[in-house]
């Protein structure tokens, strides 16, 4: 091997580049190569769908404040309080989703580390499903002050309302349900197809 | 897998490094490092098979990779159409052996492509001679274009 034009045992600034090449050397090889393409372009398709799903989420949050306040104010007469808290907990909603939005919406998601992209799913995998222990309480909640709000109307009525209410609360949590297990089964699927490839370049 | 590419898989996973390293030092962005190490794999696996073993094969490699890291970055960046590329960006990560890493890339780069591939190679520990085989000079033109690049890095500032 080399050197002998100068002693670069002597010369701290080739010295140092000299250890800064082992620093990268050192780096790479721990590295494995992946067929990044291949991931990155399905890592998008899911990662797009979930995005997708949550703009409708968002759009939806916001829609409702004016449609509910038409329907439980202006047609229905249920309380100015009642249409506040429903605003709240949409605004809220769509808060939330946008939060979480950011985790899947990674500026050059196709020059990204695999790893850090990974983190991010597993990140919003988490925060979506911590979400469940804030909106099911949330929405009992809400579901109950509705039925009190009718009560406070027509008493008589309330019964029949809530027949209603029962059947809007299940089909709306089959929906919901549905929705919230497939949206962590894609995030699922995105983390395994990271951690798949990295299984087989370490085997 | 044939044989030939399983052989072929193999000597790429073995040097790996040496062939990112270069293709880092040749690039200005992480799209970029991608694409020139496509372009030298696929630059390698052309020649692979009349690759005659008369030289050693991390000298072939070198330049494989060196001619394509050079003549890409004269044409300015030809797009690749597959990637196959190392999960790491050595341009966004902000740790202390990334940050020395990106101080040495600062470094090279200020260099003209043809002095960045021999300080490359003399980096790599690679003998006057080697050096010299790879880039296709005299051992002596080696030593003088060394000495020069030195005298040139050491004004260069980080």
């Amino acid at each position: 091997m080399n050197n002998d034009y100068q002693n670069p045992q002597n010369d701290m600034e080739l010295d140092a580049m000299r250890q800064q090449m082992n620093t990268l050397k050192k780096k790479l090889d721990q590295q494995q190569i992946v067929n990044d393409h291949i991931i990155r372009q399905s890592m998008r398709k899911t990662a797009k769908s979930i995005k997708t799903r949550y703009y409708a989420i968002m759009a939806l949050s916001l829609l409702m404040i004016p449609y509910t306040y038409v329907i439980f104010i202006e047609r229905l007469g249920i309380s100015l309080a009642f249409w506040i808290g429903t605003s709240v907990f949409m605004l809220v909603c769509c808060g939330a989703t946008y939060y979480n939005s950011l985790n899947v919406n990674i500026p050059n998601a196709m020059g990204r580390n695999l790893i850090e992209v990974s983190n991010r799913m597993a990140r919003a995998k988490k925060f979506d499903a911590n979400w469940l222990f804030f909106g099911i309480p949330a929405v009992i909640v809400w579901l109950g002050w509705l039925t009190w709000e009718f009560y406070q109307l027509d008493a008589e009525m309330t019964r029949y309302m809530v027949y209603g209410i029962v059947c809007g609360a299940v089909f709306g949590s089959i929906a919901g349900f549905r929705m919230h297990n497939k949206t962590q089964e894609q995030y699922q699927e995105i983390i395994d197809a990271i951690e798949e490839i990295t299984a087989e370049e370490d085997a | 897998m044939n044989a030939l590419e399983k052989q072929f898989a193999q000597t790429v996973a073995e040097h790996k490094s040496t062939i990112y390293t270069v293709c880092y030092m040749f690039s200005q962005d992480a799209d970029e490092v991608n694409d020139l190490f496509q372009e030298v794999l696929v630059n390698l696996w052309k020649g692979f098979e009349s690759f005659e073993h008369r030289s050693d094969i991390k000298t072939w490699i070198y330049r494989v990779a060196l001619n394509t890291c050079i003549s890409i970055d004269r044409k300015k960046r030809r797009q690749a159409t597959a990637r196959l590329t190392m999960d790491i960006n050595l341009f966004e990560d902000r740790d202390e052996d990334t940050r020395q890493v990106d101080m040495l890339h600062k470094r090279i780069s200020k260099l003209q492509p043809f002095d960045r591939a021999i300080v490359l190679l003399w980096l790599e520990n690679l003998s006057y001679e080697e050096i010299g085989q790879i880039v296709g000079i005299s051992t002596k033109n080696v030593s003088v274009r060394l000495f020069r690049i030195r005298e040139q890095l050491k004004s260069i500032k980080d």
